[in-house]
């Protein structure tokens, strides 16, 4: 006999059988994630806001329309968190600024909306990097999230009291959002599932943007399953996005298997694996990863993808001539107001031409149309690297803003095509490490497949942060 | 983006502040500066053979649109 599970290790599906088998309530399985927060994120700082009565108010509803046979679907009656740029009506939504430090929404964005239609539990509010691109800083109003495997490194960002709070067991699925990496780089640092689903999959309304081209809202979770079931909830159409896009909403779980039979996938090795300073220990676990795979039963083919640098160049010139429009009037009028690595990371996008902004969008549909048609047109998934090097500690950061960081996710926010995050093993200093499984457009289902597959073949979702390491002074 | 060389590129970025209207706080410059000549860079490698129907895609949602406008 087993003995059972804590109730912050079950996963999105296991607490909602129980929550429909009546063996457990919501208001326990909130209380029980309410006591850990208060345990553990004086340690993490993951949370900016803890919604602890609307959280309550929320699992109470729940245990009694679950009793009285009203079922909303996977999420009812289940914890989640958002990222603080996801607006909320009534609860303050910051966006780990100052500038917003007072911002208290009339409206909910899409994505909440979604989830309380879906009779979800709302624990909080979480933290990020300013605006989604500062960070890590430390002269914000709250202080950055920290990694539960080793308290004196990196998250990674801008999602990073998301990649925090799942990784540390807090909650089991947090909305993060993704530009440049920031669903992604917070995944593989944390140890932790992320997807970055299609563009135009989920609606950004009411999420404080960054850039409106590469902006993308997707969840960071423990599980490929609870991502999946997460997406079910918040995927959909939205007509006052002018990016949402109005495709069929599949059943994301639906081909989560023990198998890859049939499956034909790329392994562009030297995209990755000839970059200044990737760390061996990232191409081995990639290459074990994809060993793994092949035992699964599919068939990986070694390809070559344009260089990283390109991509690069064309998301960061998008991504730095967007923010700086959004943030313009700000910048010029309260700089002192902004940290100073989003000051310099979004100040820089005033130098930008026209003709660079045109000659980037001209390169994105080549570079997407060279990913989708040639390599996805005989693949049905790419597998590559995520971070190039396990976390780095705080102390490494500079005191001006970092131009380089030590991640492959641009190339996907470039196309847009689905991306999801998964770990594939740990450093010698026990930090997590991970790959990326990109898909055709819209087919998520695939994504979760692969990433289902290998996760329970390579069961590295056993091994949790033990939390007991110390606080860096 | 202009290319001027390294010598100059502060006096340039001085100009494109300028012209923006940004007056950019002094102990945070060298962090904006690094970040311009890194642009550059990266404009360069934008520029590459291209044909002249090479354009970016602009396809809306119909939908959305009249939404909108409504």
């Amino acid at each position: 006999m087993t003995a059972a599970k804590p109730l912050h290790e079950l996963s999105i599906a296991e607490a909602g059988r129980q929550l429909r088998a009546g063996t457990l309530t919501s208001v326990t399985l909130t209380q029980h994630a309410l006591s850990r927060i208060a345990a553990l994120d004086p340690l993490l700082h993951a949370f900016v806001l803890i919604t602890k009565e609307r959280a309550l108010a929320d699992a109470d509803r729940a245990d009694r329309e679950l009793k009285s046979g009203i079922d909303k679907g996977p999420m009812h009656g289940i914890p989640y968190a958002l990222k603080d740029i996801y607006a909320t009506a009534g609860i303050r939504t910051t966006c780990h600024s100052k500038l917003l430090i007072d911002n208290v929404p009339s409206e909910d964005c899409v994505v909440e909306t979604r989830f309380k239609a879906g009779g979800a539990v709302l624990l909080g509010k979480l933290a990020t990097h300013e605006f989604a691109i500062g960070g890590p800083s430390l002269d914000l109003p709250f202080p950055p999230a920290r990694n539960p495997w080793n308290l004196d490194h990196f998250t990674g960002g801008s999602s990073s009291g998301s990649g925090a709070a799942v990784a540390a067991g807090l909650v089991r699925t947090a909305m993060g959002s993704d530009t440049g990496g920031s669903i992604r780089g917070p995944a593989f640092y944390c140890g932790t599932v992320g997807i970055k689903p299609t563009y135009g999959l989920v609606s950004r309304r009411g999420v404080f943007p960054l850039s409106y081209a590469l902006d993308h809202c997707g969840p960071l979770t423990w599980t490929v399953e609870d991502a999946a079931l997460t997406m079910q909830v918040i995927a959909g159409y939205d007509a006052l996005d002018p990016a949402s896009a109005a495709v069929p909403i599949p059943d994301f779980a639906a081909a989560l298997g023990p198998d890859l039979a049939g499956l034909k996938l790329a392994y562009p090795r030297s995209f990755f694996a000839t970059q200044d300073g990737i760390s061996a220990e990232v191409v081995a676990s990639l290459d074990a990863a994809v060993q793994q795979l092949t035992r699964l039963g599919a068939t990986v083919n070694e390809v070559v993808l344009p260089d990283i640098d390109l991509f690069n160049a064309c998301g960061r010139i998008i991504l730095a001539a967007e923010a700086y429009a959004i943030h313009e009037k700000d910048l010029l009028a309260r700089p002192l107001d902004y940290a100073r690595y989003t000051y310099q990371r979004i100040m820089v996008g005033a130098t930008i031409s026209a003709a660079d902004l045109t000659q980037a969008f001209r390169l994105r549909r080549e570079l997407s149309t060279l990913v989708n048609a040639k390599v996805l047109g005989t693949h049905d998934a790419i597998i590559t690297a995520n971070g190039l090097t396990p976390a780095p500690r705080f102390d490494e950061f500079p005191a001006d803003a970092p131009l380089k960081m030590m991640l492959h996710t641009m190339p996907f926010n470039v196309t847009g095509n689905p991306t999801l995050a998964i770990p594939t093993g740990f450093s010698r200093g026990g930090l997590p490490l991970g790959m990326q499984i990109v898909g055709r457009a819209f087919d998520e289902p695939t994504v979760f497949r692969i990433g289902a597959a290998y996760e329970a073949a390579a069961g590295w979702i056993h091994k949790r942060p033990s939390l007991e390491l110390p606080v860096a002074v | 983006m202009s290319t001027g060389d390294d010598t100059g590129v502060e006096r340039e970025f001085d100009m494109l502040m300028a012209k923006a209207g940004a007056n950019v706080p002094a102990d945070r410059k060298a962090g904006v500066v690094a970040g311009y000549k890194d642009m550059k860079a990266m404009a360069k490698l934008l520029r590459q053979p291209r044909t002249a129907t090479d354009e970016p895609s602009n396809t809306y949602d119909l939908t959305s649109f009249l939404r909108s406008r409504s």
